[in-house]
């Protein structure tokens, strides 16, 4: 089974004012039983992507072609393709147990049968001791695992999540994220999945895609996005920190991740000269973050800062006088007007 | 000042309640003088026998035995209750079934040109004062040259009589309450739109029919609204069937259209007996309250079943 996006484009006519380019020409494959992620900033369209694939939005042009079979015309409802909604979608009104049923039943299956199967898949998710309850009493965890359960219970052609775990605290999501995983093995479908979590994309896709502005920008495993991200919009949008991207001579960006960069004091007799390819500056912020500090330098002469991640230990403060350096295999070159890899 | 909380909470509550919201002061004002002064005098002259020229002179129970072999006031209370039963049902299908055929995707095609002349239309009748609208009927009922029979005898189909047969008025008055449904629709509107698109769309992913969408989703999530709006009806339709019975019946013919409103009326203008005709109106209070306490309770239950997180 697989899930092909070819060419979609998509316009919204916004009432007054400039249309809006949800989809810019956007190709995109999901193997047989690969979870795709597709992580971007919000407004980006990776919402609206997901919508066309389930039908709930038509495209302008292009085509969605799941099995081999094009669905760009076929409505939502005959395309066999199961959703999670960032909010859920539980019907407050019905029990969790009838919630997880309700899709078996808008297809007719009888209540008894429908009534089976929610028990077992309960029983799989471990979400069982919830069946009883009222979906106002579940927790943010909670009401996304009966989701989940809501696609279990049926065999999908293909499973989209629209940013799930959202709405789910810090704690549960990193449990959350093996759980969808599981799911999606156990289903053994293409699964895409919409964040805009970068964390969240690199754990869990088996290939990321990263979108903006309605285009898809760069399409592959998270540790080669990571390696050799195509742009510098890649390059800052993917990543546990955007990367740094420095103005050098020659019509040249270079770009280095600030897990990356070393810092040397200034008073450590290393110089104010960091040599080549490194730079001198002043520290204009510094952010605990447990083991690590983020620290935020002004190298001399620019206005463009640059963050560095570095131990705790060997935290500066601010105003200190440093100078930095990095390996010339970290470093990333990029056109200074395309934005493209060099 | 010490309080006595166990000796007289409500009291200390009220008092409470003005002090931390002034701004609800000429609300509380207006209602004590318009509504519960006029009620409690209506309730203390119950049983009193009151002409209007002297004292009310107390009488006892006497009203309320003669109340009891009224055969005249309950065949009036078997109008209303007869008008009500048909007349509620109706003009929910109607404000509900417009509210949900004109509320559709915000954004998609719910603010069209379209929609905004049905949600117009669905509104205007209510904005027509109720004495124009009773006259408008009865031209539209009217056996000689009104547009109503004129259009059943083209099309074939017997004419009822509206003005002049007891079923027949009965329908007619049924048809001039049936469309005043304004206030109803923009409830049931905001009702219907107040519903996630999402829960919709998940549906629609699944496969579900429009139908299935309908009644398994739309109609329970707005069941609560809906049996609130059917109390209001019921109080609406068998307190306020006053004008159309006053200008398009008359009561008649052979007081098959007589409503409980029009006969305490002309108890309390017509034969001057204003002490007896507060006996009627307060039973009729009692009778309504006792009518619309049943969908009152379910719409809390059910309010309360699918209360969701904010």
């Amino acid at each position: 089974m697989s899930l092909r996006i070819e060419a979609a484009h998509k316009d919204f006519r916004a009432r007054r004012g400039a249309h809006v380019v949800a989809l810019d020409g956007v190709d995109l494959e999901a193997r047989d039983g690969e979870l795709l992620v597709v992580v971007g900033p919000s407004a980006s369209g990776k919402s609206t992507l997901l919508r066309a694939v389930a039908g709930l939005e038509s495209l302008d042009a292009g085509r969605v072609v799941i099995d081999d079979r094009d669905v760009t015309d076929v409505p939502a409802g005959r395309r066999d393709v199961a959703l999670v909604f960032q909010e859920a979608a539980l019907y407050p009104h019905q029990g969790v147990a009838a919630n997880i049923g309700i899709g078996e039943r808008a297809r007719g299956s009888r209540r008894r049968a429908v009534e089976t199967r929610v028990r077992e898949v309960a029983r799989t998710l471990d979400i069982e001791h919830l069946l009883e309850r009222m979906p106002a009493e579940l927790s943010g965890g909670e009401r996304q695992r009966v989701a989940l359960a809501r696609v279990m219970i049926r065999s999908p052609k293909v499973c989209l999540l629209d940013e799930p775990l959202a709405s789910v605290d810090a704690e549960l999501r990193l449990r959350m994220r093996g759980e969808i995983r599981a799911v999606q093995r156990s289903l053994g479908v293409p699964m895409v999945h919409v964040t805009h979590d970068q964390v969240e994309a690199m754990a869990m896709g088996d290939r990321v895609a990263v979108m903006d502005a309605g285009r898809v920008l760069q399409c592959d495993t998270p540790a080669e996005l990571y390696a050799r991200p195509a742009t510098t919009a890649v390059a800052r949008i993917f990543g546990p920190l955007p990367m740094n991207l420095l103005p050098a001579a020659g019509g040249v960006v270079v770009g280095v991740r600030p897990e990356r960069v070393r810092v040397c004091r200034a008073e450590d007799g290393a110089g104010g000269d960091a040599g080549d390819g490194g730079r001198a500056g002043s520290v204009v912020a510094v952010e605990p973050a447990g083991e690590e500090c983020l620290a935020r330098m002004l190298p001399d002469g620019t206005d463009a800062d640059l963050l560095v991640r570095l131990a705790w230990a060997d935290a500066p403060r601010v105003g200190d006088r440093v100078a930095v350096a990095w390996r010339p295999e970290d470093e990333h070159r990029f056109d200074a007007a395309t934005g493209e890899r060099r | 000042m010490r309080r006595h909380p166990a000796i007289a909470p409500g009291i200390w509550g009220v008092v409470a309640a003005i002090r931390r919201w002034p701004l609800a002061m000429p609300y509380l004002l207006g209602s004590l003088l318009l509504v519960l002064a006029p009620l409690a005098l209506a309730a203390a002259l119950a049983f009193t026998d009151y002409f209007g020229f002297r004292a009310p002179e107390f009488t006892g129970v006497a009203n309320l035995a003669r109340l009891a072999g009224d055969r005249t006031f309950w065949d009036a209370v078997g109008v209303s209750a007869l008008v009500a039963v048909v007349v509620v049902p109706l003009r929910l299908l109607l404000a509900v079934g417009a509210a949900l055929l004109l509320a559709r995707r915000p954004g998609f095609d719910g603010r069209g040109a379209t929609t905004a002349v049905g949600r117009t239309s669905a509104y205007l009748p209510s904005v027509i004062p109720d004495a124009a609208w009773a006259l408008l009927w009865l031209w539209i009922l009217n056996p000689l040259y009104g547009p109503l029979p004129a259009l059943l005898g083209v099309l074939g189909v017997p004419d009822p009589g509206f003005l002049t047969t007891p079923w027949g008025a009965r329908l007619g008055l049924v048809l001039v309450m049936a469309f005043q449904v304004g206030e109803a629709f923009i409830v049931a509107l905001a009702a219907r739109t107040a519903i996630p698109a999402r829960l919709h769309e998940a549906i629609e992913v699944e496969g579900g029919s429009a139908w299935f969408a309908m009644t398994r989703v739309t109609l329970p999530l707005m069941a609560p609204i809906v049996l609130v709006l059917a109390v209001r009806d019921v109080v609406v339709v068998v307190q306020n069937a006053f004008v159309p019975a006053l200008l398009v019946t008359g009561g008649g013919p052979a007081n098959a259209t007589l409503t409980a409103p029009l006969l305490i009326y002309r108890r309390a203008f017509e034969y001057g007996e204003l002490g007896y005709a507060s006996t009627l109106s307060v039973t009729l209070l009692v009778l309504t309250g006792i009518a619309a306490a049943f969908p009152l309770w379910l719409a809390a239950r059910l309010a309360a079943r699918q209360r969701t997180r904010a």
